[in-house]
């Protein structure tokens, strides 16, 4: 029988959305970043990989909480990052 | 938090000097760090080879026996990327310029440590010698941020030093550390970093993690943060925000900046009496009272404005308001090819489009960085102001309302041509779309004063040093062409003086013969002068707008600055370099006629002059500037090709309109 919450990063079932599409105050864990050319100032900001984030403001500006920084990121940018919520977290 | 420092070897006891690098993601108090450690000895330069300014300063070790070259290299948040700010680091950094630092200081943000570290383990795998100065310590722990200093030099195998860069708290304990880094025994690190390319946020979050303990719940202050970003960043609420502070700015600038202005005006007119009364009459007097006085009180003229600028924008950047701001204006911006990044140059322009490009070296996109670069001369600046107010006179002279809405018109005109010349270049030479804003949000914070005036300074000097030397040498040539050659009195001036010369003539009446003679003489000298007579050359190029030999001499003369046009025109009205716009100018500019007795300035040819003077690059020092900031000679050539003839389309269609709406 499969654990009821799988740990975040093996979690196939729960399907990566757009940061857009993310309530407020909902924290999750980025799985993709589709606009290639902004990669890597993500990267640099601490958008990494897998790392966890908090969306603090939806719209444009996307306002998200990653490692106490906050970072603020376009509509058309947040649209192509993609996460996958946290259960506990997901309203 | 207690001062973790590796255990040293003794300081040399020779005096010498040593390099020392201050690196550190933007907004972690790096400009305040060196401010306080260099003070008012600091200068800024561009980096050798490249647009992006590199401070220098002076500062000394505690200890008095060596004084520390300090470079405060530009903020950065990985020395990887593809960015000018990166490159420039890591070429420091390696010494590929020459320029190895003996010491790097990596200033970190206490309340951020995972990401900061990044850059931290960057530079040890480089085999950087290198202090950590641990900013905003206080900051930390008032929000439960508690972080283990020994365990974190420990893990880092580096000397970490807790400071305040704002109070100067700390600073003497990281002078002795960074006064003996370079022969200091570092110990290894106890957590090494991970050989470049493998993942570095990993190893910076496990750092992290170990040494820091948050003993309080942040979320009061995170909440209140997020109220404040929802207002500042909302569509509607953040506009008005943004349209109230600006509006504020622009009223401190203009209502503050007046006062220094006029007393520099008036300063530098009589050092130039002075001058003409100590000196012979001759060239040499005209050269030092009218060329050089007169050119160096054109370049001061603007410094008020300028420094009262850079000081109101650092202020409110401190604040954190900027970055805030960059989105709301993101959102308008973007629709026409510019970045939300622009609005604090083209801001800027409005003083004066020298600065304003200057300030496009924060835009990180070379694209977005030209565009901007591009369009900035056509926010009205304060040149434009008195030709604004001369020409909306002539226009509307019963009608004040209507002279104010036609100035408030002018700004409108000027900002518009810039936003649909953007969008223009953005689907023909600069093609593509503005990339979209990712910025880091600084927490909202007290301004610091100090950085603010320091920073005022810095421009003012900045200013000076590159375009006053060409508004200078522009002056003295537009002196020479006004002035030489030089011709003899027209008839009618002879019999006036001779007149007002004449044994039993009343001493009052003299004075006022001798007054229209003058006159005379200096309308003849400026038609017979070079400037003139390039003026009569040039007329049938403006003629289609209406203007005749006279208004295209003014034209011709303010190409170097615009307000030069004021002083020109009422040279040739009335015989007098006025360069304010008071009633008796405007008097004799409205009784100017052309060589067939019709008014100089009838309506249509005032408002085709006014369309004119908004649009038209009417400003070599703009021109030297971009080019330096571009590197070619190619994007001001464009600058000035594209702007003169917009300016010359746009005036000759709405003198055409008016002539043929019935407008004379």
């Amino acid at each position: 029988m499969p654990p009821l919450t799988p740990p975040v990063a093996a979690l196939p079932s729960r399907a990566a959305v757009p940061l857009t599409t993310v309530p407020v105050g909902a924290t999750a864990t980025l799985h993709e970043v589709r606009d290639a050319a902004s990669r890597p100032v993500l990267k640099s900001l601490g958008l990494t990989d897998a790392c966890v984030l908090r969306l603090c403001k939806v719209g444009d500006p996307c306002i998200v909480l990653v490692r106490s920084t906050r970072i603020g990121i376009s509509r058309d940018v947040a649209q192509t990052l993609y996460v996958v919520t946290h259960a506990d977290d997901a309203r | 938090m207690s001062t973790a420092v590796a255990s040293p070897a003794p300081a040399p006891s020779a005096v010498s000097t040593r390099r020392v690098a201050l690196i550190g993601n933007p907004n972690t108090g790096k400009t305040t760090l060196f401010n306080a450690l260099s003070g008012a000895r600091a200068k800024t330069s561009n980096f050798p080879g490249t647009t992006t300014a590199v401070r220098t300063g002076r500062a000394e070790a505690t200890n008095g026996r060596r004084a520390f070259e300090v470079l405060d290299l530009p903020g950065v948040y990985d020395l990887d990327l593809d960015l000018p700010e990166s490159r420039i680091a890591a070429t420091v950094l390696d010494g590929s310029r020459g320029t190895t630092p003996d010491a790097v200081v990596a200033i970190v943000d206490a309340c951020n440590l995972p990401r900061n570290l990044v850059l931290v383990g960057q530079l040890l795998t480089r085999g950087v010698r290198v202090a950590l100065a641990l900013n905003m310590a206080d900051l930390a722990q008032k929000r439960g941020i508690a972080i283990d200093v020994t365990g974190l030099a420990a893990a880092l195998g580096v000397p970490v030093v807790p400071i305040v860069a704002r109070t100067g708290q700390g600073l003497p304990a990281l002078r002795q550390v960074v006064d003996e880094l370079p022969e200091a025994r570092l110990p290894s690190p106890g957590t090494p970093p991970p050989p470049p390319g493998a993942d570095m946020t990993a190893w910076a979050d496990a750092v992290a993690t170990a040494v820091t303990k948050e003993t309080a719940p942040a979320g009061r202050h995170d909440r209140r943060t997020e109220r404040v970003d929802a207002f500042l960043t909302h569509p509607v609420y953040g506009l008005l925000a943004f349209a109230l502070t600006m509006g504020a700015l622009f009223w401190v600038l203009f209502a503050l900046a007046t006062v220094p202005m006029d007393l520099i005006e008036a300063t530098f007119a009589q050092l130039g009496t002075l001058v003409e009364r100590v000196l012979p009459p001759g060239p040499v007097r005209d050269l030092v009272s009218q060329g050089i006085v007169g050119g160096i009180a054109g370049t001061v003229v603007f410094l008020p404005q300028i420094c009262l600028l850079f000081f109101l924008i650092t202020l409110l950047e401190d604040t954190g308001y900027l970055a805030r701001a960059a989105f709301v204006m993101d959102r308008w911006l973007s629709r026409f090819g510019l970045p939300g990044h622009a609005f604090v140059p083209l801001l800027t322009s409005h003083a004066c489009a020298l600065p304003g490009i200057m300030s496009t070296r924060l835009i990180p996109d070379q694209r977005d960085r030209l565009a901007t670069i591009l369009v900035a001369p056509f926010m009205s600046c304060s040149a434009r102001l008195p030709v604004y107010v001369l020409l909306t006179t002539l226009l509307f002279a019963d009608r004040p309302a209507a002279a104010g809405l036609a100035f408030a018109g002018c700004y409108l005109l000027g900002a518009l041509a810039a936003l649909f010349t953007a969008k223009i270049f953005g689907s023909t030479i600069l093609k593509g779309r503005a990339r979209p804003m990712i910025l880091e949000l600084p927490s909202y914070k007290m301004p610091s004063l100090r950085n603010a005036l320091l920073t005022a300074r810095d421009q003012a000097l900045a200013f000076l040093s590159t375009a006053g030397t060409v508004i200078v040498a522009i002056c003295i040539v537009m002196w020479w062409l006004s002035a030489y050659p030089k011709v003899d009195p027209p008839p009618q001036a002879v019999e006036l003086r001779a007149a007002a010369e004449a044994p039993g003539v009343d001493p009052a009446r003299a004075e006022t013969l001798a007054a229209e003679a003058a006159g005379l003489e200096a309308r003849a000298s400026q038609a017979g002068s070079f400037a003139g007579r390039i003026g009569h050359f040039v007329a049938p190029v403006f003629e289609p707008l209406g203007f005749d030999w006279q208004l295209t001499v003014g034209v011709l003369t303010s190409f170097l600055a615009r307000e030069v046009f004021v002083s020109t025109m009422s040279v040739l009205a009335a015989g007098q370099p006025e360069t304010d716009v008071t009633d008796g100018v405007v008097a004799s500019m409205r009784a100017m006629t052309r060589d067939d007795g019709r008014p100089v300035f009838a309506p249509a040819t005032a408002a085709s002059a006014l369309v004119f003077f908004v649009l038209a690059m009417q400003c070599l020092p703009t021109l030297t500037v971009t080019r330096r900031e571009t590197g070619t000679v190619k994007y001001a050539a464009l600058q000035l090709g594209y702007m003169s003839t917009l300016a010359w389309v746009a005036a000759f269609l709405l003198h055409q309109g008016l002539r043929a709406a019935g407008v004379a």
